[in-house]
């Protein structure tokens, strides 16, 4: 239960770093999307059910904040959480780059889900596509960026708060 | 083996139950859980709001009092012509008042002015939308018309405790009735064209076959007072294409919508006064 709600909490700070960014990027008619970020170090690390738990969380708290189906975004996470945990004992998950390859191939996964389910009420869903791949490939970059860091900041709260406790210690 | 087939799929299994389970959760429940997160993002949104604007203050705070003699100067002279643009409303407020009392017309909605500071601008391919720091606490309602000093805005769709969700122009979930100016024929008109750098677009039905428009010759199209929420006469944005429709009948087009849509950072809800 602690192990859920610290990572949610993390997830929090993470949506509201994500919607500055975005809030400073509208100016240039760009969005980022890191869904794969919400689902990617509980998958990978954390227990079926602690790390579940936490990312469908995650996917509520995006639903709320997002004019989608509710529960567009908990299926969608559930699902690539699923994927990811499936996957995750035949992966150096340890690895930095492993972990950004994993949260890479599942952030171009669910954003391509979500365009397809949104895509219909454009107008002209054709001319939607190269503004889509403009957002994708920017969301792609600075997933690059910010995971190694954002995972390190995950266990590092969970050090802190004593749910996990650190191998070099 | 079988156990070990039954460990690998747990995952799969979980993610059944989820499935199945959510589509079984009652609506209240969903309703509830929304409004929920809802609520908890907000004060982080207010929050990060409140922090830019004080950081803009000590930012304003750094320019020499040279610029602010200047900037002191523009606005005296701004408000000058406001003056006047209000004494001429004033006069022709009276005159409307007069006409309708005449022809014993029905009053045009009034609305109260609301202004509201944007705290979260998202301008996504999917969707475009901002949320403003204002909600129930100023008894904003669902629907109410948004609009700023470039024209229409959107319309609110959301109303939390101390925030609203506003839904832009450019989102393709907006559909409103418009005309060309000087014209009484409405046009539809539905947002969604958003590309990357450029400025937001959106696409116009039902044109009459007599108006011409080129990115050269531009229409300028406004809001028609029909059947929504908002009133007659705000500018929606500028028509730079119009070609025959497939039924021959109408035309179809493109509308250039005013670039500011993505960087707003106050605009203003019109509270309905008298909702029917």
């Amino acid at each position: 239960m602690r192990r859920t709600l610290v990572t949610f909490l993390t997830l929090l700070l993470l949506w509201a770093l994500v919607a500055q960014v975005n809030h400073v990027l509208s100016a240039l008619h760009l969005y980022l999307f890191v869904g794969a970020l919400f689902v990617g170090y509980a998958a990978l690390m954390l227990p079926l059910r602690d790390g579940l738990a936490a990312s469908l969380l995650g996917g509520l708290l995006c639903d709320a904040t997002a004019p989608v189906a509710f529960g567009t975004h908990l299926l969608l996470f559930a699902a690539a959480h699923a994927v990811i945990f499936h996957l995750r004992d035949r992966l150096p998950r340890d690895d930095t780059i492993a972990r950004l390859v994993v949260v890479l191939l599942a952030n171009l996964g669910l954003f391509l889900l979500l365009s397809f389910s949104q895509i219909g009420r454009a107008p002209a869903p054709a001319a939607a596509w190269p503004r889509l791949i403009a957002d994708l490939l920017c969301s792609q970059v600075f997933l690059a960026l910010v995971t190694p860091w954002f995972f390190a900041l995950q266990f590092r709260v969970l050090v802190l708060t004593r749910v996990e406790r650190d191998p070099l210690a | 083996m079988p156990f070990r087939r039954l460990a690998t799929a747990r995952p799969f299994f979980t993610l059944g139950l989820v499935v199945v389970g959510w589509l079984v959760v009652p609506i209240a429940v969903k309703t509830f859980l929304r409004a929920s997160f809802f609520e908890l993002t907000a004060p982080v949104t207010i929050a990060t709001s409140y922090a830019g604007g004080a950081q803009d203050v000590w930012a304003l705070r750094l320019h020499s009092q040279g610029e602010l003699i200047e900037a002191g100067r523009d606005l005296t002279r701004l408000n000058s012509s406001y003056e006047f643009s209000v004494q001429q409303n004033t006069e022709l407020q009276g005159q409307i008042a007069r006409l309708e009392g005449l022809l014993r017309l029905p009053p045009f909605g009034d609305y109260r002015l609301e202004h509201a500071r944007v705290a979260r601008r998202e301008f996504s391919g999917w969707w475009q939308r901002i949320v403003i720091r204002k909600g129930r606490n100023f008894q904003i309602p669902v629907g109410a018309p948004v609009v700023f000093s470039g024209g229409v805005v959107g319309r609110v769709t959301e109303v939390g405790a101390l925030t609203a969700v506003v839904e832009l122009i450019t989102s393709p979930n907006l559909r409103l009735a418009g005309v060309v100016e000087g014209d009484t024929r409405p046009i539809s008109f539905q947002g969604g064209l958003n590309p990357t750098f450029g400025p937001p677009r959106g696409i116009v039905e039902f044109v009459p076959l007599d108006v011409f428009a080129s990115p050269t010759a531009t229409k300028r199209l406004v809001t028609s007072g029909l059947g929504g929420v908002f009133p007659p006469g705000l500018t929606i944005g500028e028509i730079t294409k119009a070609d025959l429709g497939p039924d021959g009948l109408f035309k179809n087009g493109e509308v250039k919508l005013d670039e500011r849509l993505g960087s707003l950072t106050e605009v203003t809800v019109l509270v309905p006064l008298n909702p029917e």
